[in-house]
């Protein structure tokens, strides 16, 4: 693998950020980011790359590529749930495994931001009905790893699910609502709504990814003790099921003549895993599940792993797959 | 001044609007919440880094008449033997003032 596309990576603001916060809390330093503050700059990414998706769509339009991506994003949003489910059944029970399977088979809308801002700084052009995939894959795993809690748990106090309220938490929670709304503003709005807020949306949106994850990685750095919970297998799970997730996306984006751009944008939705809507939408409806496994692993593992190493890694899988 | 109880529940943001349902239903009118806690429980660290994942601490601070308690109780351990979270029960004294208006 070729480093330069590593070290092209990593010295991009954002992960040079994200290395400061991890250097902040390793040298102990007092660097905090009052609490408020980073759910609202997670808010204004969701807002900003919705709204941006939007207006792309437009600009592309519907036509039978966008179809069979969107296609294409849903499958494996349903797919990888179930079997990374049975792998986590090796070592975990049902709640814990149905868990970070869903936390697995959802996505990190900050890796997918990460890596389409490694592409503008490689020059590689990608398409904005991505984010519409995107936003297609946040809710589907959360319903998967509900059935497979209720298929495979056995209670003796038959366990009841409010299937409306487990529609409503993965379908309208606040993160997916204001993608999927922010996108719609984006169609609706067009270049014009492009053009006046661009100073919100495009000026200000690489300086608030840069912010955002510094607070990632003081947060992925405050995580890691927590990794003596998760294990071995856990640990490994957390890197090589995305390497793997990855592998499956790239054929398919082969498969369906996606662009090379497009396809690294694939590979990163479906080899990340979400800590913002899933870890919220599992507490409410799978309270036996324990947050530190699947928050730990999706944050101090998976999170740091595909920013640094992965999206130039699937970059080198894709020169490879499309030489 | 006359005699109340105080009920304090540490649990997580996103089981807020279950408890403060649980409340309602046995007659509790009113409460205050106070986001993003942190600190050290029996339970271990409680940290207050997980805001955006919903998973920050909230405390909920309410006071009710003692007849209420039975319901109050069992109502609060429902939701809290589900989600998980600590509760306190406590004796406390209402001081009677005017009520002021503007």
């Amino acid at each position: 693998m070729d480093v330069s596309l590593i070290v092209s990576n990593i010295l991009n603001p954002p992960v040079l950020a994200f290395f400061l916060g991890i250097l902040a809390v390793l040298v102990k330093t007092d660097l905090e980011i009052p609490a408020p503050i980073p759910k609202l700059l997670s808010l204004y990414l969701l807002f900003a790359i919705g709204f941006k998706g939007g207006v792309e769509l437009v600009k592309s339009g519907i036509n039978q590529s966008v179809i069979l991506t969107l296609l294409a994003a849903m499958l494996m949003a349903c797919v990888v749930p179930v079997y990374t489910f049975f792998i986590l059944r090796i070592k975990l029970d049902t709640y814990n495994a149905a868990a970070i399977a869903a936390t697995y088979g959802s996505i990190s809308a900050v890796t997918f931001i990460t890596a389409s801002s490694f592409l503008t700084q490689l020059g590689m052009s990608f398409d904005g009905f991505m984010v519409a995939a995107l936003a297609l894959m946040e809710s589907p795993a959360i319903v998967v790893g509900l059935i497979l809690v209720n298929v495979f748990t056995v209670d003796e106090n038959e366990r009841e699910f409010n299937w409306s309220e487990v529609l409503q938490e993965a379908f309208l929670n606040s993160s997916v609502f204001l993608l999927v709304g922010s996108l719609f503003m984006g169609v609706l709005t067009g270049e014009h709504g492009w053009q006046t807020l661009k100073p919100f949306t495009q000026d200000m949106f690489y300086g608030v990814l840069t912010f955002f994850l510094l607070d990632m990685g003081l947060l992925a750095a405050r995580r890691i003790k927590d990794l003596q919970k998760t294990g071995f297998f856990l640990i490994s799970f957390a890197i090589l099921v995305p390497i793997f997730n990855a592998g499956i996306s790239l054929l398919i984006a082969k498969a369906i003549g996606m662009s090379q751009g497009d396809s690294l944008l694939f590979s990163v939705l479906c080899a990340s895993a979400s800590y913002i809507a899933v870890p919220a939408a599992m507490r409410l409806t799978v309270p036996e599940a324990n947050p530190s496994l699947y928050v730990s692993t999706a944050l101090a593992v998976t999170f740091p792993f595909n920013i640094i190493v992965g999206i130039p890694l699937y970059l080198y899988g894709i020169n490879l797959f499309w030489r | 001044m006359q005699p109340v109880k105080r009920i304090e529940i540490f649990a997580n943001y996103v089981e807020l609007g279950k408890i403060l349902e649980s409340l309602e239903k046995a007659g509790v009118r009113g409460h205050s919440v106070i986001k993003d806690v942190a600190g050290k429980g029996t339970r271990g660290t409680i940290t207050n880094d997980l805001a955006m994942t919903m998973l920050d601490n909230v405390y909920i601070i309410a006071f009710f008449p003692p007849e209420k308690l039975s319901l109050v109780e069992s109502n609060v351990r429902q939701t809290l033997s589900k989600f998980g979270g600590v509760c306190f029960i406590s004796d406390a004294i209402e001081i009677e003032t005017t009520r002021c208006v503007g």
